[in-house]
């Protein structure tokens, strides 16, 4: 995760450096702006990404001796199968039609997705899952 | 002759660490970046249509705006991202009760917010400055609506985390996970606001 962070780190080296000069040239608060907040992108994940790897201490992917097999174990916990971000999908699709159709759509829409996030925030706390 | 001569297949080196990194907390950190970018064309908007409106003669801002209660607002949902991060260590350290109490807290501060920019936008609309009335109106309601919706969608995702505490039994790792991802998204919504607070109400 190092080089991961330190790459993102130099990216945002570089902005802040085409932000300077960019903002020198032009004057531009626009572009300057963007840019600057493009530097925060950089460092945002480039921080969190060292910051991460000095927690979790030494790992498979910086270190040039790893075997593939270093890198085994649980990674997550990834749902098998689930209907609800589909559910969520559609809800939310719904409620951007309602743009165009009318309120009461969009309103009905918005019904609709806050009862598929919350299907889904909870799928796993209900039913079989119930801990 | 040895049967096997060549490199050694066992390493003096240790096996690695079984700590992999939390992704659901990396994941949310990548897609607040993306949420950056998104605030930033809102921000290009801003000064693009600032310099435009400027460049033509027009007013900037064209509307009275309530520095300080909007200054009193920002101090509130500023406090909420200390009250949530005690939350934080209370989950980090599994204290369920504690960490409920700071993020109810969290959460009325943050309705409290919302609700002062329903304030100030009646207020607004009162003086005809609506969505559609000038540029700058169009600029102020998007940039700081946009915001607010953020705000909204971090006092849904707090009864959300909340909920996940009351329907378990137990507090459990992936429950402290759920509550310091909407810390991290709470503290980004909280930044942005700052920026979007001195863009628009202090170098106007």
């Amino acid at each position: 995760m190092k080089v991961q962070g330190w790459m993102f780190l130099l990216c945002g080296v570089f902005f802040a450096a085409v932000d300077l000069v960019y903002w020198f040239w032009s004057k531009d608060p626009t572009g300057t702006t963007a840019l600057g907040i493009t530097v925060g992108l950089a460092f945002m994940i480039g921080y969190y990404l060292l910051y991460t790897a000095a927690r979790i201490g030494p790992q498979p992917e910086d270190d040039k001796q790893a075997e593939v097999a270093d890198g085994a174990g649980e990674i997550g916990f990834y749902s098998p199968h689930s209907w609800w971000p589909l559910f969520v999908g559609l809800a939310a699709a719904l409620t951007f039609f309602g743009f165009v159709i009318g309120w009461w759509l969009f309103m009905i829409g918005v019904a609709l997705t806050i009862l598929a996030t919350i299907g889904w925030v909870f799928q796993y706390y209900r039913g079989n899952f119930a801990h | 002759m040895l049967p096997v001569a060549t490199a050694s297949a066992v390493t003096a080196k240790t096996a690695h660490s079984s700590r992999r990194p939390n992704l659901v907390s990396v994941g949310t950190i990548v897609w607040l970046s993306s949420e950056l970018m998104f605030f930033a064309a809102l921000f290009a908007m801003y000064f693009t249509i600032r310099s435009v409106s400027l460049g033509q003669g027009l007013k900037w801002p064209d509307a009275h705006l309530n520095v300080p209660f909007a200054l009193f607002n920002t101090i509130i949902l500023v406090l909420s991202s200390v009250t949530c991060q005690l939350g934080v260590w209370a989950a980090e350290k599994g204290q369920v009760k504690k960490l409920r109490f700071w993020y109810i807290v969290s959460f009325l501060m943050g309705a409290w917010f919302i609700g002062g920019q329903v304030v100030e936008y009646l207020e607004l609309a009162a003086q005809h400055t609506t969505l559609s009335s000038s540029a700058y109106g169009s600029v102020f309601y998007l940039t700081t609506g946009f915001h607010g919706l953020h705000v909204t969608g971090g006092l849904i995702a707090f009864l959300f985390m909340l909920g996940r505490t009351y329907a378990a039994k137990r507090f459990t790792h992936e429950q402290a996970t759920s509550a310091i991802v909407v810390s991290y998204y709470w503290h980004f919504v909280d930044v942005v606001w700052i920026a979007l607070f001195l863009t628009i109400y202090f170098i106007q």
